[in-house]
C-alpha cells in the first residue's frame, strides 16, 4: 500500500503546475535496477539527467549507491532506448510496473473522456450528506487545476467551513463572483445547486466559449453549505430545521436565523428577538460564527467582488434588494433588468416561471439578510434566488427535480455572470491563454514523438 | 381600488388562500390544486368592512404539473375580527379533471383493508411519495385547504409542508375517516406548525374536516 502511495506522490511531483494538459502514463514502465559498481551508478545518473527520467527511488540522483536498488519511471517513448543503453552497459534490470497508466486507472475512478475532471461516480442528481460534500470538495480540488479549497471559518459546533475558488490560472487581476448555498438548513435543493454549478463549470470550461471567456476575468467563489450544523441536523433529526445550532436562553433554545443575523438594518423589521422563533435574529448583528466567517472573507475582498448570489428555496423568485426597506437601491433599474433577463433565460428551458422583484415588495419585510448586507457594503449585483417549487413539495423537493432545477437555474446564473463580465470587461475578444498555448505545444510534441 | 403587480406579496398571499379554499372545495384523492401564477390582482379597501382582493390566477395539479386551470376569485379579509375566516368566492374556467374512477377504486381499497391504514412522513425527507400514498396525500391537501382558509390573515401565507402521521379510523357508516397530524409552513414567520385534523371523505360527499386544532410546536419532538 505504501509503495502505491509513494508512486502517486512521485507522480504528483512531476506534474507541471501551470499546464492544463492532463498527463497520461500509457506504456510508461518502472524499472528496478541494482547497480553493482560506481561506473554503473554514474551511467545511471547520466541517463536520468540527459533523458529527464523520473527517479522514484532514491529521491535524488546523487543518492544512488552501488548495491542499493533504484526505481526509475521511463516514459513510453524512451523505454526502448533506455533498455538498450542498460544492456550496453551490462546493467541488469527488472520490470516492476509494465504499464503505469493501467495501475493508475485501477486505483482511481474511471474517467471516460479526457475533458472530464470530475469522477463520474458522484451523483449530482441525489441529495448528499455533509460528509459526502466534504469528500466531494476535497476530491474536486485534487482533480482540477482550476479549483482550490479554502478555509472560511468554523461553525458554532466547531465544524470547518470551506469555500471553493474556481480560477483560471493567469497573470490577470480578476474580479470575483460569490455564491453561497445552504444558509437555511431545510433548503436541500440549494447545496445541490452549488455542487451542480461547480461540476458544470469544470466539465465545460474547455468546450464552452462563454465560460472560457468570463473565467478570463472572473474568479468564482462557491460556498456549497453555509449553515453546516443546521444542514446536518436536518438530515439526522429534524428535516424542516431552518436556523443554525447556537444555544440560547440558558441552554433551553437553539438556533439563530443566519439570514437575519447580518449587519443590514439588523433587528429592525421582519425578525423576532425570541430564540423560539424561526426568524430569531440572534443576540447581536454577526453574533453567529457562520455569519462572521462569511463577513470576514467578503469584507476583505469587497473591492473585487462584483456579484453576490445567495441560493434558497422555495418559491421561484429572483429577489433584489432590499428586504429591510421598500426604498429601492441606487441601481434598481439595472438590477431588475438583469434579473428579468435571467428569469427569461431560465424559463426557456422547461417553462418554469420565476417572479422578479425586491424582497420587501414581493415577499415580506426582513432585516439582517446577507443579500441586503452585500449590497449595502457596495457589491453592485446582489441577488437572492428562491429555487423550485411553489409549494407542491416545498422544502422536500423530490430528487428527480434536482437535474431540471439545476439546469434551468444554471442558465439564470450564467446570464447574470455574463452580464457582469461584459459590463466590467467590455469589448474583450477571447484570447488564447498561455496555458492553452502550452497545451497545444505539448500535444504537438507528443504527437510528433508518437508518429516518429 | 388599487392595482397590484402580480408578484406583490399581498396578491400572492390572497391567491394562495383562494387556492387553498378551492382545494378544499374540489379536492379528492385523485388530485390536488396548487397556485402556479397570479395573472392579475386588485385590492379594494372597504371602509368598516375590510380589504377585498380581486384575483385572476392559474392553478396546477400537484400530481401533473401540466394540468392547469384558470380561476378568478374575490377574497375578503375582515377588518378587526381575527376569529372570522376570510370570505372567498371563486369561479373555475372550464372543468377540473374527473377523478370519479380513481376515487371509487381508492374508496373500495380502503374499505376492504383488514387492518387500518397507518403511515408517516409523506412525502419523506427526499420528497418521495409512494403511489399508494398519493391519494392519502391528496386528501390531506384538500383538508389542509380548509385549515389554511380558516386560519389565514392578510399577513400570512400557509402551505402544507408534510404529513407527519396518518391513521385511518374505521367507521360503521359509509365515510372513510383519517386522523392526520400535518406540518404547515407559514411563509412570513417561517414557522412549521403541527396541526391535527380529523378528515371524513366519501366519493359523493367530498372532503370534510370535522375536527382540527393546532398542536404545540414541539409536540412531535
Amino acid at each position: 500500500m505504501l509503495f502505491f502511495l509513494g508512486m502517486f506522490f512521485s507522480l504528483g511531483i512531476l506534474i507541471p503546475g501551470k499546464l492544463s494538459l492532463k498527463l497520461q502514463y500509457d506504456g510508461d514502465q518502472v524499472l528496478y535496477i541494482v547497480p553493482e559498481t560506481l561506473q554503473q551508478v554514474q551511467h545511471l545518473q547520466h541517463l536520468c539527467s540527459t533523458l529527464l527520467l523520473d527517479l522514484w527511488k532514491p529521491l535524488l540522483p546523487e543518492d544512488m549507491k552501488a548495491g542499493e536498488d533504484l526505481h526509475i519511471r521511463v516514459p513510453a517513448p524512451l523505454v526502448q532506448e533506455v533498455k538498450e543503453s542498460l544492456d550496453q552497459h551490462m546493467i541488469s534490470y527488472k520490470i516492476l510496473i509494465h504499464d503505469v497508466q493501467e495501475l493508475v486507472d485501477q486505483s482511481t475512478p474511471r474517467e471516460t473522456s479526457s475533458n472530464r475532471q470530475i469522477p463520474e461516480s458522484y451523483n449530482y442528481t441525489q441529495y448528499h450528506t455533509m460528509e459526502e460534500i466534504y469528500t466531494w470538495m476535497a476530491h474536486i480540488q485534487n482533480n482540477s487545476e482550476l479549483v482550490t479549497q479554502h478555509y472560511l471559518g468554523k461553525t458554532i459546533e466547531n465544524r470547518t467551513m470551506y469555500y471553493l475558488q474556481i480560477s483560471q490560472p493567469s497573470d490577470k487581476n480578476k474580479k470575483i463572483i460569490w455564491m453561497d448555498c445552504g444558509i437555511h438548513a431545510r433548503e436541500w435543493i440549494s447545496p445541490a445547486f452549488c455542487q451542480w454549478f461547480v461540476k458544470e463549470i469544470l466539465q465545460n470550461y474547455e468546450s464552452d466559449p462563454k465560460i472560457r471567456k468570463f473565467l478570463q476575468n472572473l474568479d468564482l467563489y462557491i460556498l456549497p453549505v453555509l449553515n453546516i450544523d443546521g444542514y446536518i441536523y436536518s438530515w439526522d433529526t429534524a428535516r424542516l430545521w431552518r436556523k443554525n445550532r447556537s444555544l440560547h436562553m440558558n441552554g433551553t433554545c437553539y438556533g439563530t436565523d443566519l439570514n437575519r443575523n447580518f449587519n443590514s438594518s439588523w433587528g429592525t423589521v421582519g425578525v423576532s428577538y425570541n430564540c423560539n422563533s424561526e426568524i430569531f435574529c440572534g443576540s447581536a448583528p454577526e453574533s453567529e460564527p457562520e455569519t462572521r466567517a462569511v463577513v470576514q472573507l467578503i469584507e476583505s475582498k469587497k473591492s473585487d467582488i462584483l456579484c453576490y448570489l445567495t441560493i434558497h428555496s422555495y418559491g421561484q423568485y429572483i429577489l433584489t434588494p432590499y428586504g429591510s426597506t421598500t426604498k429601492p437601491p441606487s441601481n434598481n433599474e439595472e438590477l431588475m433588468h438583469v434579473a428579468q433577463t435571467a428569469a427569461a433565460a431560465l424559463m426557456e428551458k422547461y417553462g418554469t416561471s420565476y417572479e422578479v422583484g425586491s424582497t420587501s415588495l414581493i415577499l415580506y419585510s426582513n432585516s439582517g439578510s446577507s443579500r441586503d448586507w452585500a449590497h449595502m457594503i457596495g457589491i453592485p449585483f446582489s441577488y437572492t434566488f428562491e429555487l423550485r417549487d411553489k409549494g407542491t413539495y416545498g422544502f422536500v423537493l423530490p430528487a428527480d427535480q434536482i437535474q431540471p432545477t439545476c439546469e434551468e437555474t444554471m442558465l439564470a446564473v450564467t446570464t447574470i455572470i455574463d452580464y457582469v463580465d461584459q459590463k466590467y470587461f467590455p469589448g474583450e475578444a477571447m484570447i488564447l491563454t498561455s496555458a492553452s498555448l502550452g497545451l497545444n505545444l505539448c500535444l504537438t510534441a507528443v504527437l510528433t514523438l508518437i508518429v516518429s | 381600488m388599487a392595482e397590484l403587480p402580480p408578484p406583490h406579496s399581498s396578491a400572492s398571499r390572497a391567491a394562495a388562500l383562494a387556492a387553498a379554499y378551492i382545494s378544499h372545495r374540489h379536492g379528492s384523492p385523485g388530485h390536488g390544486l396548487v397556485l402556479r401564477d397570479v395573472c392579475h390582482a386588485r385590492r379594494e379597501d372597504i371602509d368598516g368592512i375590510g380589504h377585498k382582493y380581486h384575483l385572476e390566477f392559474v392553478l396546477e395539479d400537484i400530481f401533473e404539473k401540466d394540468s392547469t386551470v384558470n380561476c378568478t376569485a374575490e377574497v375578503l379579509y375582515h377588518l378587526g375580527n381575527k376569529n372570522s375566516a376570510p370570505d372567498v368566492q371563486f369561479t373555475i374556467e372550464g372543468e377540473l379533471k374527473n377523478t370519479d374512477e380513481e376515487d371509487n377504486i381508492f374508496y373500495n381499497q380502503i374499505k376492504s383493508l383488514k387492518k387500518e391504514l397507518e403511515a408517516e412522513n409523506i412525502p419523506d425527507s427526499y420528497g418521495n411519495v409512494s403511489p399508494e400514498m398519493q391519494p392519502i396525500r391528496a386528501l390531506a391537501w384538500a383538508a389542509s385547504g380548509y385549515v389554511i382558509w380558516q386560519n389565514s390573515a392578510e399577513n400570512t401565507k400557509y402551505q402544507l409542508a408534510q404529513i407527519k402521521r396518518v391513521k385511518q379510523v374505521k367507521r360503521t357508516d359509509e365515510y372513510l375517516q383519517f386522523d392526520y397530524v400535518i406540518l404547515l409552513h407559514e411563509n412570513v414567520s417561517q414557522e412549521i406548525i403541527p396541526w391535527q385534523m380529523t378528515v371524513l371523505w366519501h366519493p359523493q360527499h367530498g372532503v370534510a374536516v370535522t375536527q382540527n386544532g393546532r398542536l404545540p410546536k414541539h409536540a412531535l419532538d
